[in-house]
């Protein structure tokens, strides 16, 4: 029974334990190492075929469809069929294209994708790597993602990938301020880069502290990721399926898998940075409970994506980049001035992770923002419509 | 009676005439059906009609072959202020090569139907600005709706008799192929060495001007073909646009690419034929087609329709515009980037509306169930009870739910707020119809303006906003299925006992006496006319359709110019085009 | 430390080896009947009209310019929120100037209409 409490660990303990009788130091690191390191790489493909799965049960429940339901009890196979579709298909390079490149994006795509789990904290102690810098590691390993995709859009001399191409960067260059503004809110309140401490020092969950934060990086993750309604890149009624129109086959697989990996991703790095993580009840009783609150919280928050995916019409560039500057980083840049005025009062220089008082302030401060920034809104949308000379908008 | 004899009938002193005192010479002759214009004047008095007599709504052109001359038919309106129908007729007596000056410098909204008229009938327009083939392509040689015009696949005179069996055994037609016998090129045209005309495009690229974004940096323009095969084109309708970075700098429509030549069949067809072929129009909403076609012959044969069924006529096309905005709004928020939820919401209760259909009509989609003089069949029992819970329970409700979810969305205002806004006077001189001219603040509905049928017994209200742009036409597609649901009510509590088709044989052929008539409808995408001139035999002479969606495009590039790409995108879907009615 | 960076890079090997080996795979077992006409450039079933890469119009040179100054303030907060505690109220000061002069440039931009999309 004290085994299952915290099987998870303890089974990597005997398994470290048993490979460490035979195996020098270095080759228990080197192949621990390796089997961590596959486990993790599968996890885009893994959420590949949870999630497509998921995703068209939910848009077809809100769309009053079945959804999936032909391959496998409750169509759960549905994803596997199309893994198959997908690897045994006609691979088709467009003549014109830019072939060295049009090949290595994505492969570079799926790897950056894959690259990110590295430093998500499943569990207690169930983190690929809890690295000192883990936050800015997300930032840096998610703008692989720019690159791969504008190699894609612009190799494959199509028009319709270019102009993809070009609303990607713009896209992704103007979400990942707001992004990193409110990753750095969070390690500015915990006082840590490293992922598995983060949800440590989370003794509230952020998203009743920082609820600005939250949604700040919510919405800008699902711009980076180009989910709705921020999937102008791939917008399919404007420009088919922007950068990667051309791709067929694995080539479209990967870049599908690295959608639904990252998709997960930010899930998990919402949970992780503003959920509390793995953290839940009886998780110190027994913390191989955390990896299941992980999962749980990570697909709530991959539901409201697709909520909103389900619902929403999609955003124009020119709206969504004016949204990105004009409203999320202002906001996000007074909530991290408010927090670091907050986190002055009454600070104790070994405190980890904020006092009940601090969270409090800060959840007050982060509630104005909400209002001021709501108040103005409504105002600039007024004025706007009043200039136009629209009725009721 | 000859056509001649038709056309000098009722001739009155041409001299007299009160126009002829404004533009002299212009008027040459006034008959029963309309004015015969000189081509000469016709410019100078189409600026007269449009600028002192208030006919400032070019509703429809279209041509009539006669063995002595071509015909080119002009419809005027008064849409700022309704007028009845003012017809001018030019006669272009040289067959080998008729030519006249163009309208579109008056009515923009002449500009796709002149080139229809010379695409199908051959007649050059002077002056026209960008005079090309528009619903077939370059490569065809000859105008289909001249009389003398061989069909390849089918060689014989009149169709519907004739040909498959000429020997008393069934033949393929598509076994004559056609390119080894009868099809060809024209003059100098290779097939083969055919490339996509960059040169048809010149004018959107603006090749000559150099284009810089104001920081005095070059940038080039690219060309981006939107369609035909496009996830958002509503069907095989290609836009050519020119961007500039996301800019739309130039817009080029490009049609035809579910042309059948729906008139030339028609002209075959006998007149009863035609009521099926209606449906296939504007696929989404047969019974308003079949309503307009059977007024359009019903007024040639002078029928009196029995009171209950007219009630189900007014029934099924208000059924039909429901059905028909449902799905515009719907894939409105698809174009929009919805992910289909919004559409299947109005599919789902499109199918509801399409049982009823069938009950009555025996198809959901392909109903062919007006007659001339009636419909074709009675309702079923119980049919009117199931309608009734439809429109009192079932569609308020969804209505509401709509509302909810779509009207209040704030991405959806943001998206659609101040864009593609044509003004009331922009719209008039377009041509547009139906919600989009309702959506530029121009009350202007045909069911108010020149009631058919039994409209003027109903209570309802012509939605229009005054914003003219895309949510503005969202809102009056809304509010248009508010007024049909209280039409409808109406109707269903007023429909009466009786006959449904006027007393008499039935009968498989209809004789239809010589003549000529044009009946409009407000179809739910705009007005739907139908043009039928009959000479008396089982097949029209001429049978046009005025396809509101084909000339509600006219305007596309007008309201596309200046915006994204997205946006173009919206544009057209708000436009509601089905291309089964377009391309025809 | 170095381990830690050891496993990253080993994890990268295999990130990036992965897809590697799915194309391998797929290209071992896929149909190649390639043709002219199937290679053709995807625009909507016709022709594409003039070339694709030519100088385009990218507008969003403006927004990668300011992206540029706040990516590279992230640089600064991140080290500064993680030893903010140990530093004092002087941080405080620091990055509240910092901040104030970042956004007064992005007041500026926004001023000068940098942030419409044009």
């Amino acid at each position: 029974m004290d085994y299952l409490r915290n099987f998870f660990v303890n089974l990597a303990r005997s398994w470290t334990a048993w490979i460490g009788g035979f195996l020098p130091d270095w080759g228990v690191n080197l192949v621990n190492y390796l089997v961590v390191g596959i486990i993790l790489v599968l996890m885009p493909v893994i959420a590949t075929l949870t999630l497509t799965w998921m995703e068209r049960k939910v848009i077809g429940r809100i769309q009053n469809r079945i959804g999936p339901n032909r391959v496998g009890p409750w169509g759960i196979f549905q994803a596997f069929a199309d893994a198959v579709k997908m690897l045994i298909k006609e691979d088709i390079v467009p003549s014109g294209a830019d072939k060295p490149v049009f090949n290595l994006a994505p492969i570079l795509i799926a790897g950056a994708a894959a690259l990110l789990w590295a430093v998500v904290p499943f569990g207690r102690g169930m983190i690929g790597q809890n690295l000192n810098i883990g936050a800015l590691y997300v930032v840096a390993v998610g703008s692989i993602t720019t690159i791969a995709v504008i190699m894609a859009g612009w190799s494959s001399n199509n028009k319709f990938a270019l102009l993809g191409a070009f609303r990607v960067v713009a896209q992704l260059l103007s979400y990942e301020i707001p992004m990193v503004l409110s990753i750095a809110t969070v390690v500015l309140v915990t006082g840590t880069m490293r992922m598995g401490d983060i949800v440590e020092r989370q003794v509230a969950p952020f998203i009743v502290v920082l609820p600005v934060a939250f949604i700040t990086y919510l919405l800008a993750a699902a711009a980076e990721t180009g989910r709705a309604p921020f999937d102008l890149l791939e917008a399919d009624s404007e420009i088919v399926a922007g950068y990667f129109v051309e791709y067929s086959g694995l080539k479209f697989g990967w870049f599908y898998i690295a959608e639904y990996g990252n998709l997960f991703a930010i899930a998990a790095i919402t949970t992780t940075l503003f959920l509390g993580g793995w953290r839940g009840p009886f998780v110190s009783v027994a913390p191989a409970l955390g990896p299941f609150y992980f999962v749980i919280k990570s697909v709530a928050v991959i539901f409201v994506l697709m909520w909103i995916r389900g619902t929403w019409p999609r955003f124009r560039i020119d709206q969504m980049l004016a949204f990105a500057w004009k409203v999320l980083v202002p906001a996000s840049l007074a909530n991290l001035l408010w927090s670091a005025i907050v986190l002055q009062i009454g600070r104790q220089p070994e405190q980890l992770g904020p006092t009940i008082v601090q969270m409090i302030l800060l959840l007050v401060g982060n509630v104005a923002i909400l209002a001021v920034t709501g108040l103005l809104l409504g105002r600039a949308a007024r004025r706007y419509a009043a200039q136009h000379g629209w009725a009721g908008a | 009676m000859t056509a001649e004899t038709i056309a000098t009938a009722q001739a009155t002193a041409a001299a007299s005439h009160p126009y002829n005192e404004v533009v002299p010479g212009a008027v040459l002759e006034a008959t029963k059906t309309g004015l015969v214009v000189s081509p000469d004047r016709i410019v100078e008095l189409a600026r007269y009609l449009r600028d002192e007599q208030g006919y400032d709504y070019c509703s429809m052109v279209t041509s009539i072959d006669w063995p002595q001359y071509f015909e080119v038919v002009y419809y005027l309106y008064g849409a700022a202020t309704p007028k009845d129908a003012l017809v001018l007729r030019v006669r272009l007596t040289d067959k080998a090569n008729p030519v006249m000056p163009s309208l579109t410098s008056v009515w923009r909204g002449a500009d796709f139907q002149e080139r229809e008229v010379y695409d199908l009938m051959g007649v050059r327009f002077e002056g026209h600005p960008n005079l090309r083939r528009i619903l077939l392509w370059e490569g065809f040689e000859g105008h289909p709706l001249r009389k003398d015009y061989k069909e390849p696949y089918f060689e014989e005179e009149s169709k519907p008799f004739k040909s498959r069996h000429p020997d008393g055994a069934h033949q393929w037609a598509e076994d004559r192929v056609p390119w080894k016998d009868n099809v060809s090129y024209p003059v100098g045209w290779d097939p083969d060495l055919w490339r996509s005309p960059e040169v048809q495009y010149r004018r959107i690229m603006g090749v000559d001007e150099a284009t810089g974004n104001g920081d005095g940096l070059r940038t080039e323009r690219i060309l981006v073909n939107m369609g035909p095969q496009h996830p958002s084109t509503h069907g095989v309708f290609r836009m050519v646009i020119a961007v500039e970075g996301e800019n739309v700098v130039g817009l080029e429509p490009e049609m035809g690419y579910l042309h059948r030549c729906h008139e030339k069949i028609g002209e075959r067809n006998t007149y009863i034929m035609n009521i099926a072929f209606t449906d296939r129009l504007d696929y989404v909403s047969s019974m308003s087609n079949n309503l307009g076609y059977v007024l359009a012959v019903e007024k040639l044969m002078g029928l009196q329709v029995p009171e209950r069924a007219e009630y189900i006529r007014v029934i099924m096309a208000e059924l039909t515009r429901i059905i028909s905005h449902l799905i515009a709004v719907g894939f409105l928020f698809n174009d929009l980037g919805a992910y289909f939820t919004p559409a299947l919401y109005g599919m789902r209760e499109r199918e509801l509306i399409l049982d009823l259909f069938e009950a009555a009509a025996g198809s959901r989609m392909m109903c062919n169930y007006m007659r001339f003089g009636g419909v074709m069949a009675d309702l079923p029992a119980g049919w009117v009870e199931r309608a009734r819970n439809l429109v009192w329970n079932r569609l308020p409700k969804v209505m509401e739910d709509f509302e909810n979810l779509l009207s209040g969305n704030e991405i959806f205002q943001s998206r659609t707020h101040g864009v593609g806004v044509l003004t009331a006077a922009e719209a008039i001189n377009y041509s547009m119809s139906g919600p989009m001219l309702r959506a530029s603040g121009v009350p202007y509905d045909v069911r108010r303006a020149e009631p058919y049928s039994i409209y003027d017994r109903f209570e309802f209200d012509v939605c229009s906003r005054p914003e003219g742009d895309v949510w503005a036409r969202f809102r009056v597609r809304m509010d248009e299925i508010y007024q049909s649901l209280r039409i409808l009510k109406q109707a269903l509590d007023g429909l009466p006992e009786g006959p449904i088709m006027p007393p008499g044989k039935k009968q498989y052929q209809v004789r239809v006496p010589a003549g000529e008539a044009y009946a409009r409808i407000e179809g739910p995408k705009g007005e739907l006319g139908f043009f039928v001139v009959s000479d008396g035999k089982p097949n029209p002479y001429r049978y046009h359709v005025r396809a509101p969606t084909f000339i509600n495009l006219t305007s596309l590039e007008k309201m596309t110019l200046g915006h994204k790409i997205a946006d173009a995108v919206v544009i057209l879907g708000a436009v509601d085009i089905v291309l089964g009615e377009v391309d025809r | 430390m170095l381990s830690q960076y050891a496993f990253i890079g080993i994890f990268a090997v295999i990130a990036f080896a992965l897809p590697v080996i799915g194309l391998v795979l797929s290209w071992l077992i896929r149909p190649k009947k390639s043709n002219p006409a199937k290679t053709t450039t995807y625009e909507c079933g016709m022709e594409t009209i003039g070339d694709t890469w030519v100088q385009f119009k990218a507008q969003y040179y403006l927004y990668a310019l300011i992206f540029v100054v706040f990516d590279v303030e992230a640089i600064f907060v991140f080290p500064w929120a993680v030893a903010y505690n140990k530093l004092g109220l002087y941080a405080l000061v620091e990055m509240a100037l910092f901040i104030a002069i970042l956004l007064g440039g992005l007041l500026y931009a926004w001023r000068k209409k940098a942030l419409e999309w044009h």
